[in-house]
């Protein structure tokens, strides 16, 4: 008799065995190759992170470090400057012994990236780590250098063969920093140059917001629980504010900045990327890819600012001479570094709407800038306003709408705000909130993005990295915003005083449709 | 008076890093026993000082009922210490508590930031913005004396209400047009005079006290008379002005009314108003009672005065968060009359 059994053709032996597995994240053994090695991410991030990861058990059994840069530092004085780096920066005390232990993976190779010559040498010291570390050859390169020398480096790993393809023999992953071009067509460029050599399943663009805790858990707030995904839509939502603030100045990135601006350095990746978070329809999976079309479906949603509607809906500033914590601060034009006419923008805030059925009509205020009051970073989703009845008729006491907070950064966590009678024998009401602090409730150890990012990079997971569709389609969106700017070379530039939430021009933005900012 | 605070945590704190010093702190204070970390609104409580650099920020504050507020109005209490000059831009010093009050399980806190500064004024609102919680309102509690220290527009309007006491001013005619600037500001904050509101009962009697007799007289006939005890200058004029914005007495014309100092008993205040030829009634006000007398044969009324300390009639304001139309335009009326003459 036939066997009537039906099983899914496309079942495997793993997936049989893998039922009730959480499957580990298995970092494998590998050499992490930085380029910029001995540079301020490196020093500030990248090291104290791998050093953390050491300390949680999660780096591979056999691991190397490779600094690769121009400076002439000896394997010991490169385990030095690690050190230093992570006694100042890591999020948890350096442990002498662990260090010792961690400290011993730790290599530097002196290189220039322009010279092909060099690569030879440094693949030759490379094989030779590796033998040593017992590493089968698996590498990531990690390009924490200016974006002028992505794709040199790029084409000399392809010369020097460090490169295989991505389904043959030990792995080789390439992750890159933004900012990935300055417009659109220069990161098409890139994204061709970079194509060339590595697969786009082997490359990893960080945005570090994106391995930030509060940040996974936007989507886990909407689709984790049912009390807040119904509410997101046009029908509840008033409007939604995204604040990235920075207290400090441009300091010792003048000559990047003065390149760049706002609106490259944090609009086109930190702030759209946390827009396709908060905006996206539910995705089928938690699978890489299908999350980020989702993201991506947002991206290509925005409607476009273009031409005259750049005036009406984006606003650019500088800061001006201010006071920080009540000490004063110098302008930006009066920065080491800085042209004392520059048109750099320090300051971005912006309007703009998503052409979907699920949020057609409701406005995302974005704004960031750098010397502002103080560091933050917040999403609110402010509701719509009850009926003028009942609690809400006076028109001069209008009650305070409810708002979802989600704080990315610091005090991570979010609250929501409600109005709440005050206990007594009249009928008067106070907007309070319920607040979840992540410090609180699970302790005040999250890891930090690097770490994330580092291990899922390690382990091959690119759910946190930025697809190149993605880059590209927010590039298209930004670029019209900077075309206008770049053919307005006369128009004064807003200014706002350091220690300021922006200038008046951010302010009217919003309330001409009677809304405020809500400062985080 | 019984000390409410059960224990407190503190230590000095490095300005720049807080918040991060405060989260450890309030697991600190959270090692023995469950704690709720209370959190209503960011109370900005300013002290004017001549010698700022000389406060102990450890020592607490004994002229201010900080942590009774702080207790009845769980907030994030900001005391900003201020003065000096400004070219002697000093560093800003900052010293951090947690304040636990009551007794485990119903145990609860809240944190207080003490904050020194010589710098200019104008840098005061830099230190409130970084500090303040911005998904909370944020009061500012003025606990000088404005007619002799004006407060600092850009900080007295920051936050969305802004509390202080006339009963403090010496001065009160210098106090009126002080914060009559702060008043005339757009958009400008919220007021609760803790004063304006001791006088609120006497408001009320009075208008109720009306339908017993003179309710129905033309405001244009009405005359009046206000005695106030020596000290209680503001909450005369607070009456007088009161009156005047509600019947529209030209700022710079002649009142219809004489305010005068005049000690008589327990008496705090009385008001006389006259409307010929409808009648009259007095209303005085002591500590405990505001008892009204009608020249008609009317039974006099008499209304027990509600007793507030000054934590419980502050707390109650931060509570209330109300935009009181009458105070702004009693404030606004009573500075034009000042400043015209």
């Amino acid at each position: 008799m036939a066997d009537t059994t039906l099983t899914p053709p496309h079942e495997t032996l793993l997936d049989r065995l893998s039922v009730g597995l959480t499957p580990p994240i298995a970092a494998q053994p590998v050499t992490l190759v930085i380029f910029g090695g001995a540079g301020d991410l490196a020093h500030r991030k990248l090291l104290p992170a791998l050093y953390n990861l050491y300390v949680d058990g999660l780096m591979p059994a056999r691991f190397a470090v490779v600094g690769v840069g121009r400076k002439d530092l000896s394997d010991d004085q490169y385990r030095e400057f690690a050190k230093d780096g992570t006694k100042q920066f890591s999020r948890r005390p350096l442990d002498e012994d662990k260090w010792l232990s961690f400290a011993e993976g730790l290599f530097f190779v002196n290189a220039t990236l322009q010279d092909a010559e060099a690569f030879a040498s440094l693949g030759s010291r490379l094989d030779t780590i590796e033998h040593e570390r017992g590493v089968p050859g698996n590498r990531i390169y990690y390009l924490a250098i200016p974006p002028a020398m992505f794709v040199p480096t790029v084409q000399n790993l392809a010369r020097a063969k460090f490169v295989a393809p991505p389904d043959r023999g030990p792995f080789a992953r390439l992750i890159v920093e933004k900012p990935i071009g300055h417009d659109l067509t220069s990161a098409l460029q890139i994204d061709d140059a970079i194509a060339k050599v590595f697969g786009e399943s082997q490359i990893y663009r960080i945005d570090h917001y994106l391995g930030k805790e509060t940040v996974q858990n936007i989507l886990v707030l909407r689709f984790g629980n049912s009390i807040f995904e119904p509410l997101f839509n046009q029908k509840y939502i008033d409007h939604v504010q995204i604040t990235v603030a920075e207290d400090e100045g441009v300091g010792t990135r003048a000559g990047y900045y003065e390149q760049a601006g706002a609106l490259r350095d944090m609009v086109q990746n930190h702030l759209l990327q946390l827009v396709s978070l908060v905006a996206m329809e539910p995705p089928r999976s938690l699978g890489a890819e299908v999350i980020r079309d989702e993201k991506l479906e947002v991206i290509r949603s925005l409607r476009p600012i273009a031409d005259e509607a750049v005036d009406r809906q984006v606003v650019r500033s500088q800061y001006t001479r201010g006071f920080h914590m009540g000490r004063p601060v110098p302008g930006y034009r009066e920065e080491d570094g800085v042209d004392p006419r520059s048109r750099a923008e320090t300051f971005v805030a912006l309007e703009l709407l998503i052409d979907n059925w699920r949020w057609a009509g409701v406005p995302f205020f974005l704004r960031t800038g750098k010397r502002m009051p103080k560091r933050a970073s917040e999403i609110s989703i402010q509701l719509k306003e009850t009926p003028p009845v009942l609690f809400n008729a006076d028109p001069a006491a209008r009650l305070d709408a409810n708002v979802l907070s989600i704080r990315i950064q610091p005090d991570e966590g979010f609250s929501l705000a409600i109005s709440s009678k005050v206990p007594g024998p009249r009928v008067r009401i106070y907007p309070v909130k319920m607040d979840f602090h992540y410090g609180s409730t699970f302790g005040n150890v999250s890891p930090e993005a690097y770490e994330r990012l580092l291990l899922d990079v390690m382990a091959g997971d690119p759910t946190l990295f930025m697809r190149r569709d993605g880059v590209e389609a927010a590039w298209q969106w930004v670029t019209p915003i900077l075309q206008r700017w770049a053919l307005d070379t006369d128009s004064p530039i807003p200014g706002y005083a350091a220690g300021e939430w922006g200038p008046p021009e951010a302010d009217r933005l919003v309330t001409s449709s009677g809304r405020r900012w809500r400062n985080p | 008076m019984a000390k409410s605070v059960a224990v407190r945590f503190s230590r000095a704190s490095d300005p720049e890093g807080i918040d991060d010093e405060l989260s450890s702190l309030w697991t600190e204070a959270g090692r023995d026993s469950p704690v709720t970390r209370a959190l209503m609104a960011n109370l900005v409580v300013v002290r004017e000082r001549a010698a700022p650099d000389e406060v102990d920020l450890a020592e607490p504050l004994e002229d201010v009922p900080i942590e009774e507020v702080a207790r009845r109005h769980p907030s994030r209490v900001i005391v900003l210490h201020h003065g000096g000059r400004p070219d002697l831009c000093g560093p800003v010093a900052a010293r951090i508590s947690v304040l636990l009050f009551g007794a485990p399980p119903a145990r609860f806190g809240v944190e207080q930031i003490a904050v020194r500064s010589t710098c200019a004024d104008v840098s005061l609102p830099s230190i409130v913005r970084r500090l303040a919680r911005g998904d909370l309102p944020t009061s500012i509690w003025w606990t000088g004396d404005f007619s002799e220290a004006a407060p600092v527009q850009a900080l007295a309007t920051v936050g969305r209400q802004f509390v202080y006491d006339s009963r403090r001013w010496r001065d009160v005619r210098r106090g009126m047009i002080a914060l009559a600037s702060i008043v005339s500001q757009p958009d400008g904050p919220d007021l609760a005079d803790v004063n304006w509101r001791r006088l609120t009962p006497l408001r009320q009697t009075v208008a109720q006290a009306l339908g017993q007799s003179i309710g129905r007289a033309s405001p244009t006939h009405v005359r009046a008379h206000v005695h106030y005890r020596p000290g209680e200058g503001a909450l005369g004029w607070l009456l007088a002005g009161w009156l005047a914005s509600r019947l529209e007495w030209p700022p710079s014309g002649e009142w219809p009314v004489a305010v005068q100092e005049t000690r008589r008993g327990d008496e705090i205040l009385s008001l006389t108003l006259e409307a010929d030829p409808d009648g009259s009634l007095v209303a005085t006000m002591t500590e405990h009672r505001i008892l009204v007398g009608y020249a008609r044969d009317v039974a006099p009324l008499t209304i027990a005065v509600p007793h507030e300390s000054d934590a419980d009639a502050i707390a109650a304001e931060l509570a209330g968060l109300q935009h009181d139309r009458c105070l702004r335009e009693t404030i606004a009326v009573l500075g034009r009359r000042f400043e015209s003459r």
